[in-house]
C-alpha cells in the first residue's frame, strides 16, 4: 500500500508568549528569534499512522509538505521516522494561500505521484488550528474521508477507522483510495532510529513547483484563495481590580452580593 | 575516585596493608632471636610423613594445571569483547593504583569491619603461603635456613598469622551465620561457604598437625622451641592432659597432615571456579582501572559509520568491560549504596553484573566457536536477548550514574559506564525509551534544552537585575547559566544570586544569553551519544568563536561536561562551579559574608559536584564563613553522599518502585533537624523542593531547600533580590 502522509512545518508553539510577535501590519507573525520552526505535531502522528500500516502490509509512504525550503527539515523528520521517499511543495506562487490552495496543491502532487492508495494528514495544524486541508484534499481527488482518527487499521478491502467524536467513538470502513486525519487519541509518534536518522539525512526531498503539478499560478497562493484575513492580532488581556469596602467579612459579603447583582453577574 | 583531587590527603590508616606490620613484626622478631643462645634450634622437615613430598609436588603440578586451564578458560571468554581504547596508558598511574587499590586494598577499608576482616585474611594467607615456600626452598634446594634464631622467629610468625587468619575467619563467619541479613547474603551460593569454612579448616588443621609434631619432639625435649610456635604450643599443652601415647600421636599427626595438605590445594584449586579468583583479578582491574575522570564517558569516534550503536550484544563490551565482570566478588556494596536499590526500584549493581556474567558464561564460548569458524561478530548466536531478556530495559533507566557504586566497588568496577554502553543501545538502535525522557531528547533536539512547555526564555532571569554584561572575549569568565538555571522557574533567584555575588566580587564576566544552547549532558547520559556529540561541538565552536577561556557555571552536570567531556572534543576550557568561585573570593575577601542568617542548615553534596568532581570543601568553606550558619551534616556525606534522584537523565522519567528517591534523601535532610538543606545543583534542588513536603505535608516548620549562592546572598547583601517575589 502506498500512504502519502502531509506534513506541515509550523512556529514552535512551545514558543514563550514573551516572544511571540505579530507585525500588524503584514498581519504576519513574526518568526521569534532563535527558535526554529517545528513540525505540527499531529502530522507526526498521521505519520506513525502511517508507517505502522507499512509495517503490518508493507508498501511505502511518501511525505509531501507544501512551504519553505525550512520545510525540509520537517520532511527529514519524517523519513527519520521511516518513510521512503520525500516531495517539497515549493513556489513563490504558493504563498500566502488558504486551506483550500494548500489542498489544491498536495492534491495536484498526489496525482502526479500516481499510484497512491491512501492520504493521512494531521487532524489540523497546531499553528491555526482550521483543520480543513484533510477533508479539501479528498474533495479535490474525490475520495472518502474519515476524520479525527484514534485508530486506523488496514483490512483486506480498505481501512478501518476509529473515530473520536464529542461523546464517544465510532468504527466505521472504508474502501481504498481514501483520506483519513489522524488525532493525537492515536498516540505518540515514535522516536527515529539512529541508522534511520543517518540514512534519512543522505536522502534527497524532490522539489515540485506549480508548473511542475500542471497548476496555474493564479489559481494557488494568495491569486486563488478564498479566505480573506481581516486582522491578525494577540488578544489583550487585562484586569481591573476593585477592592470590596467592608469591616467585617459580612459586610464584605455582603457588598459583594449586591455588586454582582448590580452588574447582573447573579 | 576524584576523591582526592580537592580534599587535603588523610593520614592512611592501615597503609600498606599486611607488609607494614609485617615488617615491624619482623625485625622485633630478630631483635628477640638474635638475643637467644644458639644451640641450633631447628625441625626435621617432612617429619613422619615419608611420602609428603612427591604428594606435595602431585599436588603443586595439579594446582598450576588448574589455574592455566581457568585463566584460559576466562581469557577466551574476555575475548570476545571489543579493543579497549587507551587501556596502556598512564602506566604508572595505572601500577599505582594497583598496588594501592588491588594490593593495599583501599577501597574494601571503606568498610571497617570488612576491612580488617579481610586484612586478617588476606595478611595471613601470604605470609603463610610464605612460610610454606621456605619450608619448601629449605627441603629442597641446597639452601638450609630454617634453624637457630631464625628458625624460632619464623615458627612465632607463622603461628602469628595463622591465629590472625584464624581471627579473619571467625569474623567472616560472624558476618555470614550470626549478623542480621547482610548484604553478602543477597546472591549467597554453596562456593561461599565452602571458601569460608575450607579455609577455617585448613588454619586449624595447620595448628593440630604442628602441635602433634610439638608434642612427640619438643614439648619435653625442646620446650623453649616450642613456645615460639605459641599457638601449636598453647594447643599441644591443652591436648597433653589426655596422656596419648605416642604412636597414637604419630597416627594423628600424619592423618591431620595430609587432612591440611589437600584441604589447603582444594582450597586454592577453588580459585578457578569461585569469586576466590578476585585473589588475582581484582589488582589487575585496578591496573585497568580509567586513569581520567569518572565523569567522563567514552566517545563513539567516528559515530556515523557504526554498524550497531552502544551494547546490545555481550560481545560488543569491550574485553576490559568482560574482564571486571570476572572480578566480581558479590559483596554487595555498590547495591548496598545505590540510590535505585535503596529505594525499592528495579536496579542493583550487584545483580546487573552477575547476570551479564553469568550471560557472558553461556553464550560466550559459542559466540567465541562462531568468531573463530565465520569470522563475523556473531550477534545472532545468543538466543536471549542482552537487553530486554537478560538484562531489563526498566533496570538500565534506573541508574542514576550517580557513581556510588563505582566508588564503593573494592575490585574497581565501573559500572556506570556499562549501564550508559546499554542505554546508547535502546536509544540509538532501538529507540526504545521512557515517554518523558523520549520528550525531554526530542525538546533538546528542536529547541536545544530539555525542559519541554518552559514559559521562560533565556534572559527571563536577567529582570530586575540592572545592566547584564554580554559575554564578548574581552571579560575574564563566561557566567554560563544553563537550560535549567533560565528556564525553570525556582532556579531563577539562584542564578540571581550568582550573578549578583559575581558581580559583587570585582570579576570580569559576561552571560551569553539567547545564545545558551544545552551543552548535551542530559543526552549523553541518556544514552543518545549522537544528539550529545551534536550538541557539544556547536557549543565548543561558539566558545572559541567567543575566545572563552573560563567559565563558571551554575550546575554541576555543567560543570562536569565542559570539564570533563568537552576535552574530547578539543574543548580545553578552565572550568569552575560557582561553589569553588564564591569560595574563592571569600577568602580573597571579595565577598564579605556580613550579615548573619542564623540558620540550622544541612548539606547535600550533589553527585557530579562531590563524588564524581572531588569538590568537597568550598561549599564547606562557605558555610564556615557564612555567620549564624549552623551546619549538621547528614550521615550519608561527602564520598558517600546520596544522589537526590535526578542524575542519569531521571529528572525527565518516571520512577517506578517502591519509593521515590528524592523522599528517602529528603527524609535524611529533615531527619538532621535542620530548617534548611543547602545544596549546589538546580537538579537537587528540584528534587528537594518536591521531597520535603512530601515527607513533611505541614507547611509550618518545614525544611526549605536552598541553593548556596542564594544563603551567601543573604548574607553578603541582607537580603535577597527576591525577596518580595518569594514572599508574595
Amino acid at each position: 500500500m502506498h500512504i502519502v502522509v502531509c506534513a506541515k512545518q509550523i512556529p514552535d508553539p512551545e514558543t514563550p508568549p514573551a516572544a511571540f510577535k505579530i507585525d500588524a501590519a503584514t498581519n504576519k507573525v513574526i518568526p521569534a528569534a532563535g527558535i526554529a520552526p517545528v513540525l505540527s505535531q499531529f502530522d507526526g502522528i498521521a505519520a506513525e499512522a502511517a508507517l505502522r500500516i507499512k509495517e503490518a502490509k508493507g508498501g511505502k509512504v511518501t511525505v509531501i509538505s507544501l512551504g519553505a525550503e525550512s520545510a525540509q527539515a520537517a520532511i527529514k523528520q519524517v523519513l527519520a521516522m521511516g518513510a521512503d521517499e520525500g516531495v517539497l511543495l515549493k513556489d513563490a506562487a504558493f504563498d500566502d494561500g488558504d486551506s483550500y490552495t494548500t489542498a489544491r496543491a498536495l492534491a495536484a502532487a498526489i496525482k502526479k505521484l500516481g499510484d497512491v492508495d491512501a492520504v493521512f494528514c494531521g487532524r489540523q495544524a497546531a499553528d491555526w488550528d482550521m483543520g480543513q486541508v484533510g477533508l479539501l484534499v479528498a474533495e479535490e481527488l474525490g475520495w472518502p474521508v474519515a476524520i479525527i482518527a484514534k485508530g486506523v487499521e488496514a483490512t483486506d478491502s480498505g481501512l478501518k477507522i476509529q473515530r473520536v467524536l464529542a461523546d464517544g467513538f465510532e468504527t466505521v470502513e472504508m474502501p481504498l483510495p481514501a483520506v483519513v486525519t489522524v488525532s493525537n487519541e492515536f498516540g505518540d509518534p515514535r522516536y527515529p532510529k539512529l541508522p534511520q536518522i543517518m540514512a534519512a539525512a543522505k536522502k534527497t526531498v524532490t522539489p515540485w513547483a506549480a508548473a511542475d503539478l500542471g497548476l496555474d499560478a493564479g489559481s494557488v497562493g494568495k491569486a486563488g484563495a478564498r479566505l480573506q484575513l481581516q486582522k491578525l492580532f494577540i488578544p489583550e488581556k487585562s484586569s481591573k481590580v476593585e477592592l470590596i469596602a467592608g469591616d467585617t467579612p459580612q459586610e464584605q459579603a455582603a457588598a459583594l452580593v449586591a455588586k454582582l447583582v448590580a452588574d447582573k453577574t447573579l | 575516585m576524584a576523591e582526592s583531587t580537592n580534599r587535603p590527603a588523610r593520614p592512611q590508616r592501615l597503609v600498606g596493608a599486611w607488609w607494614g606490620p609485617a615488617v615491624g613484626l619482623s625485625a622485633l622478631g630478630f631483635y628477640a632471636s638474635a638475643t637467644l643462645p644458639a644451640d641450633t634450634p631447628t625441625r626435621e622437615i617432612y617429619f613422619n610423613i615419608p611420602q609428603g613430598i612427591w604428594a606435595v609436588y602431585v599436588f603443586m603440578s595439579a594446582l598450576v594445571g588448574l589455574l592455566v586451564y581457568g585463566f584460559v578458560r576466562h581469557s577466551s571468554l574476555w575475548s570476545i569483547g571489543k579493543p579497549t581504547p587507551g587501556v596502556l596508558r598512564d602506566v604508572p598511574q595505572r601500577l599505582r593504583n594497583a598496588i594501592r587499590l588491588g594490593m593495599a586494598q583501599d577501597k574494601v577499608r571503606r568498610d571497617r569491619y570488612a576491612g580488617i576482616m579481610h586484612w586478617c585474611i588476606f595478611s595471613s594467607i601470604i605470609v603463610l603461603t610464605l612460610v610454606t615456600a621456605q619450608v619448601a626452598i629449605d627441603a629442597d634446594s641446597p639452601l638450609d635456613f630454617l634453624h637457630g634464631p631464625y628458625y624460632l622467629f619464623f615458627s612465632f610468625y607463622g603461628d602469628l598469622f595463622g591465629v590472625i587468619g584464624l581471627i579473619g575467619v571467625g569474623m567472616a563467619l560472624y558476618r555470614r551465620y550470626f549478623a542480621q541479613m547482610h548484604r553478602i547474603r543477597w546472591d549467597e551460593r554453596l562456593e561461599d561457604h565452602l571458601i569460608i569454612v575450607g579455609l577455617g579448616l585448613v588454619l586449624l588443621s595447620g595448628f593440630f598437625v604442628e602441635a602433634a609434631r610439638i608434642m612427640v619432639t619438643e614439648l619435653e625435649q625442646h620446650p623453649d622451641w616450642a613456645r615460639w610456635s605459641f599457638g601449636a604450643f598453647t594447643l599441644a599443652k591443652g591436648l597433653d592432659v589426655f596422656g596419648f601415647e605416642e604412636h597414637q600421636l604419630l597416627s594423628f599427626h600424619a592423618a591431620s597432615w595430609w587432612f591440611h595438605v589437600s584441604m589447603a590445594f582444594g582450597w586454592l584449586g577453588l580459585i578457578v571456579f569461585t569469586r576466590l579468583d578476585h585473589i588475582f583479578f581484582a589488582p589487575i582491574n585496578a591496573f585497568f582501572l580509567r586513569t581520567d575522570s569518572p565523569g567522563r564517558l567514552a566517545k563513539i569516534e567516528n559515530i556515523e559509520e557504526q554498524e550497531v550503536f552502544g551494547v546490545g550484544f555481550i560481545q560488543d563490551f569491550t574485553w576490559k568491560q568482560l574482564f571486571e565482570l570476572d572480578a566480581c566478588v558479590r559483596c554487595g556494596r555498590c547495591t548496598e549504596v545505590c540510590p535505585a536499590n535503596i529505594s525499592g526500584q528495579p536496579l542493583s549493581p550487584m545483580h546487573l553484573i552477575q547476570d551479564l556474567k553469568a550471560h557472558l558464561a553461556n553464550v560466550g564460548p559459542a559466540i567465541a566457536q562462531h568468531r573463530h569458524e565465520t569470522g563475523d561478530a556473531g550477534r545472532e548466536v545468543s538466543p536471549v536477548a542482552l537487553i530486554g531478556d537478560v538484562i531489563h530495559d526498566e533496570t538500565l533507566w534506573a541508574c542514576r550514574t550517580c557513581g556510588a557504586c563505582v566508588q564503593e566497588c573494592p575490585v574497581m568496577i565501573e559500572h556506570v559506564p556499562t549501564i550508559v554502553d546499554m542505554r546508547r543501545y535502546l536509544v540509538m538502535s532501538e529507540a526504545r525509551i521512557p515517554a518523558t525522557a523520549q520528550a525531554a531528547l526530542e525538546n533538546m533536539e528542536m529547541r536545544g534544552h530539555p525542559w519541554r512547555g518552559t514559559a521562560l526564555e533565556r534572559t527571563t532571569w536577567m529582570e530586575g537585575l540592572g545592566e547584564v554584561p554580554i559575554f564578548d572575549g574581552s571579560q575574564d569568565y563566561l557566567y554560563w547559566v544553563g537550560c535549567s538555571g533560565s528556564l525553570v522557574e525556582r532556579n531563577l533567584p539562584i542564578t540571581k544570586a550568582v550573578f549578583r555575588l559575581v558581580k559583587e566580587s570585582g570579576a570580569s564576566f559576561g552571560v551569553l544569553g539567547q545564545e545558551e544552547t544545552c551543552n548535551g549532558d542530559p543526552a549523553r547520559r541518556l544514552g543518545n551519544e549522537y544528539l550529545f556529540q551534536i550538541l557539544a561541538q556547536q557549543l565548543v565552536e561558539t566558545f572559541k568563536a567567543k575566545n572563552v577561556q573560563k567559565v563558571i557555571t551554575n550546575c554541576p552536570h555543567c560543570f562536569n561536561t565542559f570539564k570533563n567531556e568537552y576535552p574530547q572534543f578539543d574543548g580545553n576550557f578552565e572550568v569552575i562551579h560557582h561553589t569553588e568561585f564564591l569560595a574563592g573570593a571569600m577568602q580573597t575577601g571579595a565577598l564579605k559574608a556580613t550579615h548573619a542568617v542564623n540558620a540550622n542548615v544541612t548539606y547535600h553534596d550533589s553527585c557530579y559536584l562531590g563524588r564524581i568532581n572531588g569538590v568537597y570543601d568550598a561549599p564547606r568553606q562557605i558555610l564556615e564563613l557564612v555567620p549564624g550558619a549552623n551546619l549538621t551534616e547528614m550521615q550519608r556525606n561527602l564520598s558517600k553522599g546520596l544522589c537526590c534522584g535526578a542524575g542519569g537523565g531521571n529528572m525527565w522519567q518516571e520512577e517506578v518502585g517502591e519509593r521515590r528517591v528524592n523522599h528517602v534523601r529528603s527524609e535524611e535532610a529533615i531527619g538532621t533537624g535542620a530548617d534548611q538543606v543547602i545544596s549546589n545543583c538546580p537538579f537537587c534542588i528540584q528534587m528537594f523542593e518536591d521531597g520535603v513536603p512530601a515527607i513533611h505535608p505541614e507547611e509550618e516548620g518545614r525544611m526549605r531547600p536552598f541553593d548556596i549562592a542564594e544563603l551567601l546572598e543573604k548574607s553578603v547583601f541582607g537580603e535577597t533580590v527576591t525577596a518580595g517575589e518569594q514572599s508574595s
